[in-house]
Parts: structure tokens; C-alpha cells; sequence
């Protein structure tokens, strides 16, 4: 017999699908929405029905948009002709949040990982492609992660999205900013000495 | 406790919590470990690119009472796959390495030959030359866990196949001769039987500037491919995707 009442257990159960999320973590977030007060408890609700009934990929990038096309492919002031290639939606604000960049996104929803099954016909770059063909792109940035599982896709991208005319780079790895020399890793080393520039 | 520490490769690592990492390891000196290592992904201070799949490392580690997990404290990193250029094949040559071992090592057992294995064919796997380190890795893992058969002899009638061809099938023991194969059965050719016996004798150096197209040795890695899942009752994901590059 459960220690909590039937529609407590319940909600114990559903938090616990969250990722991150515990027996005693969704016992705490449980017994926080029953202690919230009866509005708060409804926009909890509403608002997790909201992202499942009104969000949708952008037809043009794959971002997790409202309306289609996304805010970003839209936008006038940005440089719809410079495509950032993100493997998550969340890298995206990872990127607007430099405020440097001011092209436009195409999301991947992933990347290769032969370890999860996960091939390149996995990978949602249809438009990707139909953008490169019309010829509405003049560089592409593939700013996948630098993990294995990163660089084999962006290798395996730069493959298949080279036209001429289209300059393909890849983001700089390296000694991230405001850190020391002397706790980075051989491999951030590296890369950075690899990636040195000219002053 | 005191820290341990051992050579190790990292063989897999999945998100836990917030920014935890669960890592498996391969370690010289335990074997197959698992551990946590604590905010490694919110931090890359500690960790940088050494919980990267198939980098070797010296870790830095803590087994803690009653606790099936370790404490990772902190990792070197010896040799990393990012430090060569990583296409798809590559990639998925790296996981099937991985698979291969997590899959067919027990946890806390200690096998030298087969860490030295793992460490030298890491060392020899570029991009854009995958099929060599691949079939040498496949066969002498298959050895050293005790899976392959005599490939001298057929299973059935235990006639000597020297010189005669010779077939497998996934639930027979051995290879069979002509005159005993199975339904289904695939041959493996007599150059690739003379292929494993020179592997035998030889380290992987020796392989290194042989030309090895895709095509080369293919029946002798579906068998031990076919062993290999046969004993651990499930297909392997990365070896399924290796097969289609």
C-alpha cells in the first residue's frame, strides 16, 4: 500500500519522470504544489499544457517555436544569409546570450552518437539543405559541441552541405575565457595552440 | 579512504542529476569500475575533455563502503581521440570499441592483455583507415575472453580444415567443413583464417601501412561479431551501424 494518498502518489510518480528528478526530489516538489495556493497550482497546469499544445518545430530552422516561422527567421535586423548549426534548441541561448552573433539558426535536434543508435539520417537537416540549394546561404557555422560525438557530425555535415560558394566554418575550441592555463586539460591545450591566431 | 589511481579508458558516461556525470571506466588495475564524477558537467575545470568516450586517462579515485559507485576525484588525460580529426566512420569504429568492451568485461575483473588491447588499437585508429584496428581488435577480444573457437578444425566431425573451406553459422561452436554445414551458413574464407593467424603473430604495428579496404576480412569480423552477440544475448548498436558504413 503507498505511504501517500492515492492522487499524491500520483503526482510523486509523474515528477519522477522528470529527468534529474528522485524519489525525495518529487516528494518535495509534490508536497510544494499541494501547499500552493489553488491559482499557482493552475498555472503550473496550464502551463505545461501550453508547451505541449502550442509549441512546434520552426519550419525553416527546427527551433522550438510558437509561431512559424520562429522569431529568429523572421527577424529582419538579423543576416538571414549566415547559419548557425546547433545541436540542441538550448544552445541557441547559449549563443544569443554573447549578443556578438547576429545571423540565424538551424537546430539538428542531436547529433551522431553510434553508441545510441544515432546515425546522420537521424538528423533533421532536410531544410538545411533546401535553404543551401535555393541559394539563400552564404556561410554556414557549424557549431556543434567539441565532443567526439560533435566532430564526427560536423565532419560529416561539412560532407554534405559544401556548395560552391558557401563558406563552411567550424566554432574555435580552447581556454575558455577568464580561466587559467594552468587548470586546462592536454586536450583544451591543444586545441588551442592548434587554433592560435595571428595578432 | 585513500584516493586510488589506475590507467584507465573511459568506455561511456551519462548525465546524473543536475551536472553529474556516471562514468565507466576501464581501469589497468580493477578492471570495468563505474563512478561518479561530481558537477562534470556543470564545471570543466576538473574534468576538461578527459570524460570524452575512449580517452585514456589516469584516474584519480575513491571506492566508498557499501557503495557500488566510486567517487571520481579527478582524471589525466594520456591520449584522447579529439587530438586526430574524428569523421563518422571514425566515430563509430570509437563506439563499437567501446561497446565491444563494457559489453564482454565483467565489473572489478582485472585483464591486462585485454587493457593493452584496447590502449594499442586506440593508438591506431585514424580516420579514413578504421577496417584493420577494427578486425584486429574484434578477434583478439573474442580470444582473450575465451569465445573463439579452433579455427584449425571442423566442430562437427573435428577433421583438420587445412586448405578446405570452412563455414560458420550464428548457433553453431566452431567452423564447420563442407560436408557439415548448417542451413544458412556463411564460408569464411581461407585468406581470412590465414589473416587471423598472422594477426596472432604480430602486433597491430605490423598491420599499419597493409592496405585494408572495407571488403577485406569482412566474413572473419561477421563471425566474431555473430560470437560476440551470441554470448551476450543482445545485438550490438554500434557494430550494427558499422556494418552499414
Amino acid at each position: 500500500m503507498s505511504r501517500f494518498a492515492e492522487p499524491m502518489a500520483r503526482l510523486i510518480e509523474e515528477f519522477k519522470k522528470l529527468p534529474g528528478i528522485g524519489s525525495k526530489s518529487a516528494q518535495r516538489l509534490a508536497f510544494h504544489v499541494l501547499r500552493a495556493s489553488d491559482e499557482d497550482a493552475e498555472e503550473l497546469a496550464a502551463a505545461i499544457r501550453d508547451v505541449k499544445a502550442n509549441l512546434h518545430l520552426c519550419s525553416i530552422c527546427n527551433n522550438i517555436t510558437d509561431v512559424d516561422p520562429c522569431v529568429y527567421c523572421t527577424n529582419p535586423t538579423r543576416n538571414q544569409r549566415v547559419v548557425c548549426v546547433v545541436e540542441e534548441p538550448t544552445n541557441i541561448g547559449a549563443i544569443e546570450k554573447s549578443k556578438n552573433f547576429g545571423g540565424v539558426y538551424h537546430v539538428l535536434h542531436g547529433s551522431i552518437s553510434p553508441l545510441h543508435g544515432v546515425g546522420p539520417e537521424q538528423l533533421r537537416t532536410s531544410n538545411l539543405l533546401k535553404r543551401l540549394d535555393a541559394g539563400e546561404v552564404d556561410e554556414v557555422i557549424l557549431a556543434t559541441n567539441p565532443t567526439v560525438e560533435g566532430e564526427a557530425t560536423a565532419v560529416y555535415l561539412f560532407g554534405m552541405i559544401k556548395r560552391p560558394g558557401v563558406r563552411i566554418t567550424r566554432i574555435a575550441t580552447g581556454i575558455p575565457a577568464g580561466s587559467d592555463i594552468e587548470y586546462a586539460d592536454e586536450v583544451t591545450i591543444l586545441k588551442a595552440m592548434e587554433g592560435r591566431r595571428e595578432l | 579512504m585513500a584516493l586510488k589511481q589506475s590507467e584507465a579508458v573511459v568506455l561511456r558516461s551519462y548525465p546524473l542529476r543536475e551536472a553529474d556525470l556516471l562514468v565507466t571506466f576501464f581501469t589497468r588495475n580493477e578492471g570495468k569500475i563505474r563512478g561518479v564524477a561530481k558537477a562534470a558537467l556543470k564545471s570543466r575545470r576538473r574534468f576538461g575533455g578527459a570524460l570524452e568516450p575512449l580517452t585514456c586517462v589516469r584516474v584519480y579515485y575513491e571506492d566508498r563502503e557499501k557503495q557500488e559507485l566510486s567517487r571520481i576525484d579527478s582524471c589525466d588525460v594520456l591520449q584522447s581521440p579529439l587530438t586526430s580529426a574524428v569523421d563518422y566512420p571514425r566515430a563509430v569504429a570509437l563506439a563499437h570499441v567501446a561497446e565491444v568492451l563494457d559489453e564482454l568485461m565483467p565489473d572489478r575483473e582485472v585483464n591486462d592483455p585485454m587493457f593493452r588491447l584496447a590502449v594499442a588499437v586506440l593508438a591506431h585508429l585514424p580516420a579514413g583507415a578504421i577496417w584493420m584496428p577494427v578486425t584486429y581488435f574484434d578477434l583478439w577480444m573474442v580470444r582473450l575472453v575465451g569465445y573463439l573457437p579452433d579455427l584449425g578444425a571442423c566442430v562437427i566431425c573435428g577433421e583438420p580444415l587445412d586448405g578446405e573451406r570452412a563455414f560458420f553459422q550464428a548457433m553453431a561452436d566452431g567452423l564447420m567443413c563442407a560436408r557439415d554445414k548448417r542451413l544458412a551458413s556463411s564460408e569464411l574464407s581461407l585468406d581470412s583464417r590465414q589473416l587471423a593467424a598472422e594477426i596472432f603473430r604480430s602486433p597491430i604495428d605490423a598491420f599499419e601501412k597493409c592496405p585494408w579496404p572495407k571488403e577485406r576480412a569482412a566474413d572473419l569480423r561477421k563471425m566474431l561479431v555473430q560470437i560476440m552477440e551470441r554470448h551476450i544475448e543482445k545485438k550490438l548498436v554500434a557494430t550494427a551501424m558499422l556494418a552499414k558504413l
